[in-house]
Parts: structure tokens; sequence; C-alpha cells
């Protein structure tokens, strides 16, 4: 089934992330597979999202959630066949909705048959496909990234006497990409997955392919290399396709993985989530708009992704001290739920289930120039539950309806691969898709709401954008405009209602239409355009000359 | 003789009876005047009290000094005395009207120049009164503003600005009661207090800092001794 | 009736962007664009540093600049609109101004201040005085008493010269103290934070429109809080600057505070009356601290007019003392400069016996005050004369000796208020 042909469909995207895992259990085993994701899929179309984001669903030990591949070419035997994936493409094709699976480039697992290959001799061919020294001092310019459990980026392998190098997890030992042949072997991975139909790769952990003394090994001109040499390989062979790059870096560090549009197509901008958080709480838009201010223009075809929840902590990696102790004390102010530098809870939790503040955080998401990605479960207002270790616990089976097991599984509740949440606020009794259906008030209805208007007007996904500085600082609005259409957006980060002034001059005569009533608001004279607010409310206006 | 001695009697009699008999009623009306006269004159001195207790004209007088004066002279509070006066006005007014319709030859006029007179009196009594009340003031805030200034002769200033002051206010007053024979001594009070009052209001208000430079300059050998440093009260 | 606004259409309009906050600093000015700079940095610096989750604002009172004051006030803001990069702000910081109405007067000013903080729901306050050179760590030191220990009034204490401040040494604490029973080191306070509570109470009082609300609102702040029975804590600030202005104005300066002191006494009778003796308030940090560097102070020239005062406001003094104290002073006025002293107990007997005048309106009130000037000059002229050489300590027991003589003979204050003598 081929999609339309639109090379830039990822500015329209609405990205829907999920974890086969957790989504829906076809066979009654405890674990969600493909085929369950397949019956699913009216669901997402209904929901209205237009590209699914498949985290990592390889062979592997599963000792980082799949990050650690110990198979790049094969399905996981708990989620299905590769057959089974097959078919599920296909039907999620039919439905327009577009596939993102992950390609973790930097490291395997340390079950991986290169690693034991490369291990078992210093002169097999793959020893060096991965980072070995005698020494362990080797690139001391380089920050550990998961503090919470690793003490070095060196691990000792008893088998042949020697420090591999690791960027995360000492069981992930990092691929040596000055070695053209493992530069190879991933296209051809990646090729393989992309002749069955995959329409985009996640890229992992990009910034830190290369290693060189004297550097901190991150964003090195050597990786931008390799990333540009992929890059030429897919626009060669798939055009169409696409790259998204996870690269939790300022965004001025960012910058370089588009390149002149000849590295990445998308990436996450990460430093604007927490940011969104914090404004909120301040309830204040400087840190929104300052981040932004920051934040480099990038090349006409590129995109950023926007996402308020992943399935990672909230990462307080991008933010200063200050601010990172303030957003551990407004948001997690119990310990057990700060995981490394970041919080790990789901979006109802953060805001405290109130429903405004769900409500304009979604606003924002999907108003702010990027292509938002929705966690899945979160369009129902899910909670998590910190007493899970990891970040198990924002990885929960979706909650279907008040059934068995949530209409997760029919497996016994014992054997499901994670405890369901059970609490009377979250738990599935409470928080379920069914449920939520019937209303026209629920969240879920509201989200798909959200999600037609957006998808209303391209200008969300490809207009630019530009901020008003109304002195009310509790007021965050911006002009998005493509062409002939112009939107005004204006959130109120603020727990009370607010007056705001508008400077809208330069857009006298034009009347505005509030997208979500379409009822028609005064024409824009010379005085400052003042409007009231609720608490949290926002509003979506397009600009319309009549 | 005797006839016409008793027709004459008679008669002489009858005129004088009927005479009192006229006189008797004007008698009559006007006590009643005087009597009517003296109750009107202390309602209005009762309501006039009032109205300037309710109007603080004992504190007035009290700020510009006047309770001084009066104290000095051993006379009631202002209020009392300014209702006490007005008091007599009314009443001695009534009194005159009482008289008037005796119909006495003479006296009608003198009356009607007693009332042609009251509104100038009135008038200069109020200036009279408060000039010897601002003189007052005024003179001790020069008395003070010259000491704390470190002026010289502080009295002086004082008893010339007063001076001026009681010598422009008897000179309107006199003016009022149309008792000007000797206008050009007046005027020349006048133009010559003044000035003296604009000169003081000047160098007391305007020139504060024109007598501190002044003053610094004179002290300027006794400050280059000691170099003084200047301390804030507060 | 329309009640009379003090806020102009354009400060609402900012009020309504700067919104709720919970710290509020005041600043009144005029024409101090000279100093303003580094006061105003020195405010925003303390903000970020001790208070950065609290949402705050710098209001900034103009008595009618015309020096540029407002703008340089109005550039500290902090916003996404004008990026300071060397700060690390979590919040918008607003630093708005406006001009008073009623000319410039620090009453009016802080008239201003309060009906901000009020509209704003502040919850603590800090008032700087624009001739203050202070620290960062001031804000700190005046508002943390309100925001974490919950006082409703701060009043500072500094390290002064011990030659600084004699009017409040020899005349405003003793007395404040004695009669308000509330051991205040600084009543007049330049610099001093209160809390949210207090600011509506300020407000709602009737002295706004009168002389005292102008010109001694800071006075009246300090005995206001005292009598409204509020919770007061002083903290020690740092070094009290001595901006070298126009030399000070003595006069004014006692019509300010003690003209202030006397007219509260008129409504407060009840309050006062009923304490005999004084108790110490909180304190953070040293309730005094005096440096005494060798300054030269032309002591004679107090004499002097003390001298010239006594002899020429004869008439006057003689309306307001009574012929004993009247004769004391006289006496007193004879001894020649070396030997002459102003006791302690003759200066406390002068000045209720004023105090008392002032009551009963003898003369004109302003007219008692004024003429208490002169005799001022005799008592600091023995003040400088006494602690020429005298350690800080030796100081502090004289001021404490006062304070002991003012407490003394307040009933002697109290028969004169009822006219029994």
């Amino acid at each position: 089934m081929a999609l339309p042909q639109d090379a830039l469909w990822y500015k329209d995207a609405i990205i829907y992330q999920v974890h086969v895992r957790t989504f829906y259990d076809s066979n009654a085993d405890g674990i969600g597979d493909f085929r369950g994701l397949a019956q699913k899929l009216d669901y997402l179309q209904d929901l209205g999202i237009t590209a699914l984001w498949l985290m990592p669903f390889f062979p592997s030990p599963l000792r980082d959630d799949g990050y650690d591949i110990a198979d790049y070419r094969s399905v996981h035997p708990s989620y299905g066949t590769l057959d089974d994936f097959k078919v599920f493409l296909e039907a999620a094709h039919q439905r327009r909705i577009r596939v993102i699976i992950e390609m973790v480039l930097n490291h395997t697992s340390n079950q991986h048959p290169w690693f034991q290959e490369s291990r078992s001799s210093t002169t097999n061919p793959r020893r060096d496909w991965y980072v070995w020294s005698d020494i362990d001092t080797k690139y001391r310019g380089t920050r550990i990234i998961f503090v919470d459990t690793e003490l070095s980026n060196w691990a000792w392998d008893p088998m042949s006497k020697a420090y591999y190098w690791h960027r995360f997890f000492s069981h992930q030992p990092d691929l040596n990409y000055d070695n053209p042949a493992v530069r190879d072997e991933m296209w051809s991975v990646m090729k393989l997955w992309l002749e069955m139909g995959v329409d985009a790769f996640r890229l992992d952990a990009v910034p830190y392919l290369v290693e060189r003394e004297g550097t901190n090994c991150e964003n090195l001109p050597e990786t931008h290399t390799i990333i540009k040499d992929f890059r030429a390989r897919l626009d060669r062979e798939f055009p169409g396709r696409m790259f998204l790059a996870e690269a939790n870096q300022w965004p001025a560090d960012l910058r370089p993985y588009f390149g002149e549009s000849d590295e990445f197509h998308m990436a996450f901008h990460f430093p604007l989530m927490p940011r969104m958080f914090m404004g909120l709480k301040l309830e204040d838009r400087k840190p929104i708009t300052e981040i932004l201010q920051q934040t480099p223009s990038i090349p006409e075809p590129c995109q950023w992704c926007l996402f308020l929840r992943n399935h990672d902590e909230l990462t307080l990696e991008m933010v200063t001290d200050m601010e990172r102790d303030y957003m551990y004390d407004e948001y997690a102010r119990d310990k057990g739920m700060r995981l490394n530098l970041g919080i790990r809870r789901r979006l109802a939790p953060l805001l405290d289930n109130d429903r405004r503040r769900i409500e304009l955080m979604n606003g924002m998401l999907m108003s702010l120039p990027g292509t938002p990605i929705l966690y899945y479960g979160d369009e129902i207002g899910m909670g998590d539950n910190v007493n899970l270790g990891d970040r198990n616990g924002v990885r929960t089976p979706m909650q279907w309806d008040g059934g068995w097991n949530g209409g997760f599984s029919a497996a016994d509740p014992e054997s499901l691969y994670s405890p369901l949440m059970l609490n009377p606020v979250y738990g599935f009794q409470a928080v379920n898709v069914h449920s939520q259906k019937r209303f026209e008030h629920s969240l879920l209805s509201w989200m798909k709401r959200l999600i037609r208007v957006r998808k209303s007007l391209p200008v969300f996904g490809r207009g630019s954008i530009e901020f008003l500085y109304p002195a009310n600082h509790r007021v965050l609005a911006y002009i998005r405009q493509l062409a002939k259409d112009t939107i005004l957006v204006v959130n109120n980060l603020s727990s009370s209602a607010q007056a705001v002034e508008l400077d809208l001059r330069r857009y006298k005569g034009n009347i505005l239409i509030e997208m979500f009533g379409r009822n028609i608001f005064p024409r824009i004279g010379d005085l400052p355009y003042l409007l009231t607010m609720g608490p949290y409310q926002f509003y979506w206006f397009r600009l319309r000359r009549i | 003789m005797w006839e016409r001695f008793l027709n004459e009697m008679t008669q002489a009699t009858l005129e004088i009876v009927h005479s009192i008999a006229r006189f008797l009623p004007r008698l009559m009306v006007m006590l009643a005047i005087v009597v009517i006269g003296w109750v009107i004159a202390y309602i209005l001195k009762y309501t006039l009290r009032s109205i300037l207790r309710l109007a603080h004209f004992d504190r007035l007088s009290e700020d510009a000094g006047a309770t001084q004066f009066l104290k000095k002279a051993a006379l009631p509070s202002s209020t009392e005395l300014l209702s006490r006066f007005v008091f007599w006005v009314a009443w001695i007014g009534f009194i005159l009207i009482g008289v008037s319709v005796l119909g006495i030859v003479g006296v009608e006029e003198h009356i009607a120049r007693f009332f042609g007179f009251l509104p100038r009196l009135f008038a200069a009594m109020f200036v009279f009164f408060f000039g010897l009340l601002a003189a007052s003031f005024f003179s001790r805030a020069a008395l003070l503003a010259a000491v704390n200034a470190d002026l010289p002769s502080p009295r002086l200033i004082s008893s010339t600005i007063r001076t001026i002051i009681i010598v422009f206010s008897v000179s309107v007053g006199f003016e009022e009661l149309g008792l000007g024979e000797r206008t050009i001594v007046v005027a020349f009070s006048i133009v010559f207090g003044a000035l003296m009052l604009g000169l003081a209001l000047a160098f007391g208000i305007g020139g504060q800092d024109l007598a501190r430079r002044y003053l610094e300059r004179r002290f300027m050998h006794e400050r280059r001794e000691e170099k003084e440093d200047e301390l804030s009260p507060l | 009736m329309a009640e009379e606004t003090i806020l102009s259409d354009d400060f609402l309009r900012e009020l309504i962007n700067v919104g709720e906050v919970d710290i509020l600093v005041g600043v009144h000015t005029y024409n101090d664009a000279s100093t303003i700079g580094p006061l105003v940095q020195a405010i925003r610096v303390g903000l970020l540093k001790y208070f950065p989750r609290q949402r705050a604002a710098i209001i900034n009172a103009d008595g009618g600049s015309k020096d540029g004051t407002q703008d340089l006030i109005r550039a500290a803001s902090i916003s996404d609109l004008q990026h300071v990069s060397r700060l690390q702000a979590l919040r918008t910081l607003h630093s708005i101004s406006t001009q008073y109405p009623g000319g410039p007067a620090s009453g009016n000013a802080l008239r201003t201040i309060l009906a901000a903080a009020e509209l704003l729901r502040a919850s603590a306050c800090a008032v700087i005085s624009p001739d203050s050179i202070i620290e960062p760590e001031w804000l700190e030191r005046l508002l943390r008493p309100v925001t974490r220990d919950n006082f409703d009034l701060v009043t500072p204490t500094y390290r002064r010269h011990k030659f600084d401040g004699l009017l409040i040494r020899n005349l405003l604490y003793p007395m404040n103290r004695a009669l308000y029973s509330r051991r205040v080191r600084e009543p007049y306070p330049p610099d001093f934070a209160f809390s949210g509570r207090l600011a509506s109470h300020f407000l709602s009082q009737e002295v706004w429109s009168q002389e005292v609300g102008r010109t001694g609102a800071e006075m009246y702040v300090t005995i206001s809080a005292i009598v409204g029975d509020f919770r007061l804590a002083q903290s020690f600030l740092g070094p009290k600057s001595r901006v070298e202005h126009a030399p000070a104005d003595l006069v004014a300066a006692i019509r300010r505070s003690v003209g202030t002191l006397f007219w509260s006494l008129e409504d407060n009778f009840r309050s006062w009356s009923a304490n005999s003796h004084s108790e110490p308030i909180t304190t953070f940090g040293p309730d005094h601290e005096l440096i005494s560097d060798p300054l030269r102070v032309n002591r004679k020239r107090q004499y002097e007019m003390f001298v010239r005062g006594v002899s020429e406001l004869d008439t006057v003094l003689k309306a307001i003392l009574s012929p004993p104290t009247l004769a004391e002073l006289q006496r007193t006025a004879t001894v020649p400069e070396p030997d002459f002293r102003f006791p302690d107990e003759l200066w406390a007997r002068t000045v209720y016996e004023f105090t008392a005048a002032y009551h009963k309106s003898v003369i004109s009130r302003d007219h008692i005050v004024q003429a208490l000037a002169p005799l001022y000059r005799g008592k600091a002229h023995t003040f400088l004369l006494e602690n020429r050489d005298s350690s800080a300590e030796e100081v502090e027991s004289k001021v404490e000796h006062l304070c002991q003589e003012f407490e003394r003979l307040k009933p002697s204050l109290l028969e004169m208020w009822d006219g029994r003598k």
C-alpha cells in the first residue's frame, strides 16, 4: 500500500509513541504484541494520529527496555514474528499511519553475536567493531550519563582482559564507528527495514558515535560525517523516508545535526519540555520564550519534534541547577519520583490530574512550531507507578476498559509484564478508553477535537512563529503564519483569571475567529487588543480579513 | 375766668391724656420690640456660637495665636467674644428701632446713621481682630525661623513684622470706619508695610538658601578652623 | 461620591501586568538619578539571590523627577523582552515606576506603594530609601523575618557613626520607647519591611490626607504598628551611609519625626498611657553598632545656637514651659561652653512639657515643634562633648540612661496631659 507522496509528511504529522509490549496482548501471554497493536490501529486512526513511533522490538536481553539489541534483523519472540510485523505495517499504512521504528546505532547488547565475537580474542576480525582499551583512563573528558548506576564509561571484560567503552549501561558496549565495516553493516540493517516499508528511523543516542581524545566525545565532526553518509544513502535509495535524531543537547548544539538539510530531518527539542512545565508552575512565560529565543533557525525541510512526556524520565539535563532544584521541589518532592537527572512521572500526575492544565499543556504542544508526539496513555490521562523500578512506572499496560486486566490482556494478572494501575484515581477502572469514548467532555474526546483542529490547517506544522510580548508575563502569545493563514495563539499560564493587552496593530482590520467554537471576536483596531482569560485558558484564533 | 381756666385745664388735661394715650401704645410697641429684639439677639448669639464651635473657630484663633492675646487681655475665648459682640450689636439695633417708633424728632436721623455705620464697624473690627492675630502669628514664626536659621537680631525682625502688620491692619480698619483724614500716612504705611512684609517673606521663605550662604560665608573662617563634618540628625 | 484615586490609569495597567506578587520592594524617589542605579541593581540582585522563586516586583513612586530616575528604575526589569544574560532568573521581574500625585513627599510615595502592595496582594513589602547605599543582603535581612517568621513590621538597625542620628538617640528612640513601650532602635526608619496585613492596615488609616501622612509617614508606620499590636522585629542591615546631600535641615527633620510623634499621642492616648515600662522587641543581629572614627564637628556652634535660642525665644518658651523648667534652662544657658552640660533629667522634662504644650495647643503647634530645635542643639552639644572619647559601650550606656530618664518621667507627662499640673 503506497502512502501519499509528500516528502515533508513529517512536518504535518502527529506522532503517537508506543511500546508494542504495553499496548495490547492478542495471545494471552501477558505481553503486548504486533497482532494486538494491529487490532488497535482503528482506535489510533480514530484518535487522529498520523504516525506511530515504536520503541525497540528487536531480540534483546531487555536490560534497557530493548535499547540493548541482540539482533537487528528480527523481532523479539514475545512480540510476534517478522511476518506479524509486516502484517501490522501493511495495516497501518492502509490507515494512512506511518511507522517510525527505533534504530540504536551507538551500541549493542553485550549479548549481540558481534560483541561475543569481538571479546572472544584480540585477533578476531570483529575485534575492532567495538572500542577496546588496555587502560581505563582514555577520554577522561567524557561525562557519565547514567550517574545513578554507572561509575565509569569503561568496563572491564575479564574474557579478553581489556576495557571496553560504553556511554550508557555497562552491558551496552559502544560500536566503533571509525570502522567502515560497522558503518556498512548498520546501513544494511536499516536497508532491510526500509525495504519492508518502514517510514522512518528514530536514531538513538547519536551524539556519542565517535570518540576522540581531548574532547568530551559528544557531537564530534566525525559523528556528523557518519550521519551525512547514512542520509545520502537514504535519500538516494529511499526518498520520502525520514531520520529522527535523539540527542539530548542544548538547541545550539543540536543545530548541526540538521546540517544543511543533509543530516537529520527531525530532532527532539529536549530543553523546551521541562521549561513548559516550569513556565506553568511559575505562572511565567519567561522560561518558554527564552528557550525558543535561543533556539536557532533550522533549514526549511527540517522540523523540531515536541513532546510533553515520553518513555524516559522528564529530563532535567538541559536546565540550570537553580531551575532543576525548582523543578524537583515543585514536581517531584518525593525523592522516589526522581531518576538520574529527571522526574519519572506521567503527564496527568505531574499536573495534579488538573484537566485545565492538561488541556493547556496539550494546547501548547499542538500550537508551538514542531511536530507533536503523544505518549501512549496520556490521551486518556493515565497515571504512573513510582514503585516500579527505573522508568517502568510510566510503562504500565494501556487501559482499554474497566474489565479483566483493563482490557489489555486475557492472561492472569500475575503473568502481565507489568502490574496494572489499580488505585481509585488513575487505576484502569477509573481511567480507560472505553468509558472516555462514551462522553463528549472526556479527555479522550477533547484530545480528538484538539488533533482535528490542529490538522485543519498546515500552518501549525509548517508556519513561522512570532512571539508577542504582552506586558502581562503570565500570558504566552504568539502568531503562527503560513502563506495566507495567520493564527493567533494566546495561553494563560496562570491559575487565576488574567487581562492581557495584545499589540496587534499590524493586523488591523482583521477579525478573530476562535477555532474550537468558530465564534467571532471583535475586529482588531488601533488600540491594544484586550482579552480576558480564565485560569489556564488558551485561545486559538484564526485571523481573517472580511 | 375760672370757667375759662377750667376749660383750659380740661383742654390741657385732655391733651395730655390724649398724648399719653397716643404715646402709650408706641411705648408698648417699643418695649415689645426691645424684648423681641433681646430674644432674637439671644438666638443669634446662640446660633453663632454653635456655628463657630462647629467650625473650630477657637482652634483657628489658637493657631493664629489669638488665644494668647485674649488671655493676656483677660478676655473670654474668641468664640464667646464674637458671639457676645453680635448679641449686643443686634440688641442695640433693636432698641434703636424701638426708640424710633417713639417718633422723637431728631433721633431718627442718628439711628439711621448708626445703622449705616454698622457694616463698616463690623468690617473694621474684623480687619483689626485678624490683623492682631496675624501680627502675633507671623512675628512668632519669624522669630523662630530667624533663631533656627541663626540670623542676626531675631527679635528685631520679629517685632518689626509685628509692628508693620498691626499698623497695616489698624490703618485699613480706620479706613473702613471712614476716619481716613490722614490718608497719606495710611497710604505710606500700606506701601511701607507691604514692602517690608514682602522682604521679610522673601528672606524668610524664599531666601533661606541665600541666608544660609550668607551665613556660611560669614562663618567661613570659623569653619576652616574646625573643618566641620555634616551630621545627619536622623 | 467618587473616591479620589491615587493610581493613574497607566500605573494601574502596569500593575495588572505585574499581577499578584509575594514580595514587593518600594522605592520612593525624587531626582535621585545619581544614586538610584546601584540601588535598584542591589535590590534586584538581592531578590534574585534570596527570593529566586518568589514572585517579586520593584515599585517606584516618583515625586516628579526630571533627571531620568524613572527610566533607570524601569531598566531594572527582567523579562523575556530584555534579556540580561549575566543574571540567572527563574521569573520575570517587573520594575515599574509611577509619578504619584500631591508633590514630592515621602508619605505620598509610601501611600502609592501601599496601594500597589494591597492591589498586588503582596505578602511582604520592603521600602528602601533612595539615599541608602544598600547591599543585596539587606533585602534578605528585611524581608526574611516577614516571610519566614510572620513579623508584621521589620525596622532596621544600622552600623552608624556614634555621632550620626543624634536626634534618634537623644529624642526619638528614648521618647518613643518610654511612651509606646517598645524598644525600637530606629523608630523613624529609612528602610523597613512590613507584611501585607500591616500594609492594608496602614492604607485604611485616615492619616494620608494630613500633613503628618505626607511628611512623617515613616514615623507613623512604626507608631501605628505598635498601637495596632502588630508583631514587631528589628533586623541589623549594615553600615548606614551618610550620603553627601545638602546639609540636613534640622527643623524639617524635627517636624517630620518629632512632630509626628507629638501628633500621634492625641489619638493613641489610651494605648500609650496604659504602659509603665518598655519591652525589647525581637532583634535579628546586633540592635546597634557604633563606629567612632574621628569626626570634626562644630560643637561650639551647637552651643551658641542653644544659648541664643533660649534667650531670644524667651516669650515663646514662656508659653510652653513651666516656670521652674524655663528658669533651669536659662540658668544652664549661662554656663560657658567648656562646662556646659544639658542634664538628661532636664532634657526629658523639657521634651515632655513641649509634648503637653503641643497637646493643649498653647500656641501654634508648628511653632511649638520649631521651638524645640535650638534646645535640641544644646542636648546634642552635650552628647558630642560627653562622648568625644567614649567607646561604643559607653555611648550605649549613656543612651540607656537617657531612656530610663524618659521612662521615669513618663507619669509627669500623664499628669500634665490631664491638666492636673
